[in-house]
């Protein structure tokens, strides 16, 4: 057992200063690692953002019916009867001109004195529909929009479909074409590290030579390899997800400089901490193949 | 301790060692020597497993080397210490990790490690050099950390190709004592040399090689040197003396 855990200790031992030896290659390693990561993180923070705007967007796909000045309850009544019969409305909700008054004002703070001056209330009533996911890209909707249209209470009738399937169109590119950059920078990032053990390899060609002839165990010559790809791995992950999270505070930083209203509505959140053990596990399976890879017995034969 | 039953070996069609047989004796010193080209690396590269004969049987310390699966060949490169002619030393480390990453590999303690590197390398006169670097040596200061990292697993064999091939005579001779002094405990010493003055010089058997045959050199002496050598101490490994009992390396 003493030997073992003796034998273990060596192994790491090797490792790190097999890394600390070559640190210049080491650093390149981490670095070129820590850019591959990096970027996978940073499409997984798009991603992630991305489907936080579709959140914000599905909310938003509520078609907004204004009421005419004139319109009374039977009216208002006869426009939700309407609605609710059509299978694309998921759900109804009226909103009164008090409650748009509130709701601008809570939206819109530095105005809100101004509405609260002006004689009356200005705000039109609404009835607010919710469509149902089919209901979003229906070509029904059209017809649908046109009914309520033709009702007499209708004012107007706010709803931009052709925006929102642009969007999810994106969204669905940038989703798929994501995930194929993704795996290719991972294939990349192992690539790079196989690459760079394979050099270290090439580098310590006649220490590992040295190695067999005094009888080292395979164990303890390729171990070192596969663990400093290991760490590499790590170091490099580790490093990526705190460049991440330092660019994601700078954008923060820049968004709340701007005051810029719509940028606030984009950016929202850093990747979960699920998706970050993810890409730090990532790096450091990318690390472990790399350094597999590199050791391979055709490559270590001297 | 070394067996070779009619050992040939080809390179590329071409046969550079030719039904080769000979037996050395545990605790015997045996030169192995010959012109350019006989053969003489391509024989010791064999009983390490660097390379495996073509046809015939060797036998070290009574494993079969030439059969053995190659998952074997660091537990035979273990029990024997090996010194070359370039002398092979890790550029990036210090004389006493070249020394002492040998027993690192075996599981050895720290605390052990550094006594018995720094016991060895007192034994070669280099412990003062501990933290240098081999290109901080001189070739005979860098051949004996080879000898000392050979050495420090206490072997029962040692190899060495053309030890002295990089040293001036004083030099030469000084590595010479220090294997006469390995063999006095007992370790099976078999040198590989151009160098017929140390040969005649050392009164010991000779295996003399020419284009891959052994001519001259198959009569064992009569008996080891380290059997009649006495020490101080007054016992040799041959005396039959307590267990494992190894005299203390005298100093060069």
């Amino acid at each position: 057992m003493k030997r073992q855990t003796s034998m273990a200790v060596s192994l790491v031992d090797e490792a790190i200063s097999g890394l600390w030896r070559a640190r210049r290659m080491t650093a390149l390693s981490i670095t070129l690692i820590a850019v591959s990561v990096f970027l996978v993180g940073a499409f997984l923070l798009v991603a992630e953002n991305l489907t936080g705007v579709i959140e914000t967007v599905r909310d938003e796909t509520a078609v907004t019916v204004f009421l005419k000045g004139t319109a009374t309850e039977g009216d208002r009544l006869s426009v939700e009867r309407v609605a609710r019969e059509s299978r694309l409305v998921g759900a109804v909700r009226h909103v009164t001109r008090a409650e748009a008054r509130d709701r601008f004002a809570r939206s819109w703070r530095s105005l809100a004195q101004a509405a609260e001056g002006l004689p009356g209330n200005p705000f039109p009533e609404s009835i607010e529909l919710d469509l149902t996911a089919q209901g979003v890209g229906s070509a029904a909707v059209p017809a649908l929009l046109r009914n309520l249209t033709a009702l007499p209470a209708v004012e107007e009738i706010q709803f931009d479909v052709e925006w929102i399937r642009r969007l999810r169109g994106v969204v669905a590119i940038v989703r798929v074409g994501g995930l194929g950059l993704g795996v290719l920078l991972a294939f990349g990032a192992a690539f790079t590290i196989a690459n760079v053990v394979r050099l270290t390899i090439l580098l310590h060609r006649d220490e590992i030579e040295i190695l067999r002839l005094v009888g080292a165990p395979e164990l303890l010559i390729r171990g070192p390899f596969v663990l400093g790809g290991l760490a590499q791995g790590a170091l490099g992950g580790a490093l990526a997800l705190g460049l991440l999270a330092m660019s994601f505070q700078a954008l923060l930083r820049y968004v709340a400089s701007t005051h810029n209203a719509l940028l606030g509505v984009f950016v929202v959140h850093f990747i979960p901490a699920t998706t970050g053990l993810g890409l730090l596990i990532g790096g450091l399976l990318a690390g472990l193949i790399g350094g597999a890879v590199a050791v391979r017995k055709k490559n270590i034969q001297t | 301790m070394i067996e070779f039953y009619r050992v040939s070996k080809d390179y590329r069609g071409r046969r550079v060692l030719k039904d080769v047989s000979f037996q050395v004796r545990r605790g015997e010193f045996l030169f192995l020597t010959g012109p350019s080209g006989a053969g003489k690396s391509t024989l010791l590269k064999m009983l390490f497993r660097a390379e495996k004969p073509s046809e015939g049987n060797i036998v070290v310390n009574g494993m079969n080397v030439g059969g053995m699966p190659v998952a074997r060949v660091p537990e035979l490169r273990r029990s024997m210490g090996i010194v070359f002619q370039d002398y092979k030393l890790l550029a990036s480390r210090t004389v006493f990790e070249n020394v002492s990453f040998v027993l690192k590999f075996l599981g050895v303690p720290i605390a052990e490690r550094r006594r018995r590197a720094y016991q060895i390398l007192r034994l070669v006169e280099l412990h003062h050099r501990l933290n240098a670097y081999p290109e901080e040596l001189s070739g005979g200061e860098q051949q004996r950390v080879a000898l000392a990292r050979a050495l420090v697993n206490d072997p029962e064999l040692l190899i060495a190709d053309e030890p002295t091939g990089n040293l001036d005579h004083r030099l030469a001779e000084e590595v010479m004592k220090l294997f006469t002094s390995v063999n006095v405990r007992g370790t099976t010493v078999l040198v590989a040399t151009h160098d017929q003055e140390l040969i005649r010089h050392s009164g010991r058997r000779c295996l003399t090689l020419d284009r891959g045959r052994v001519i001259e050199g198959l009569v064992e002496a009569a008996l080891p040197p380290s059997a009649v050598h006495r020490l101080d101490e007054g016992r040799t490994p041959l005396d039959g003396g307590p267990g494992d009992y190894r005299p203390p390396l005298p100093r060069v």
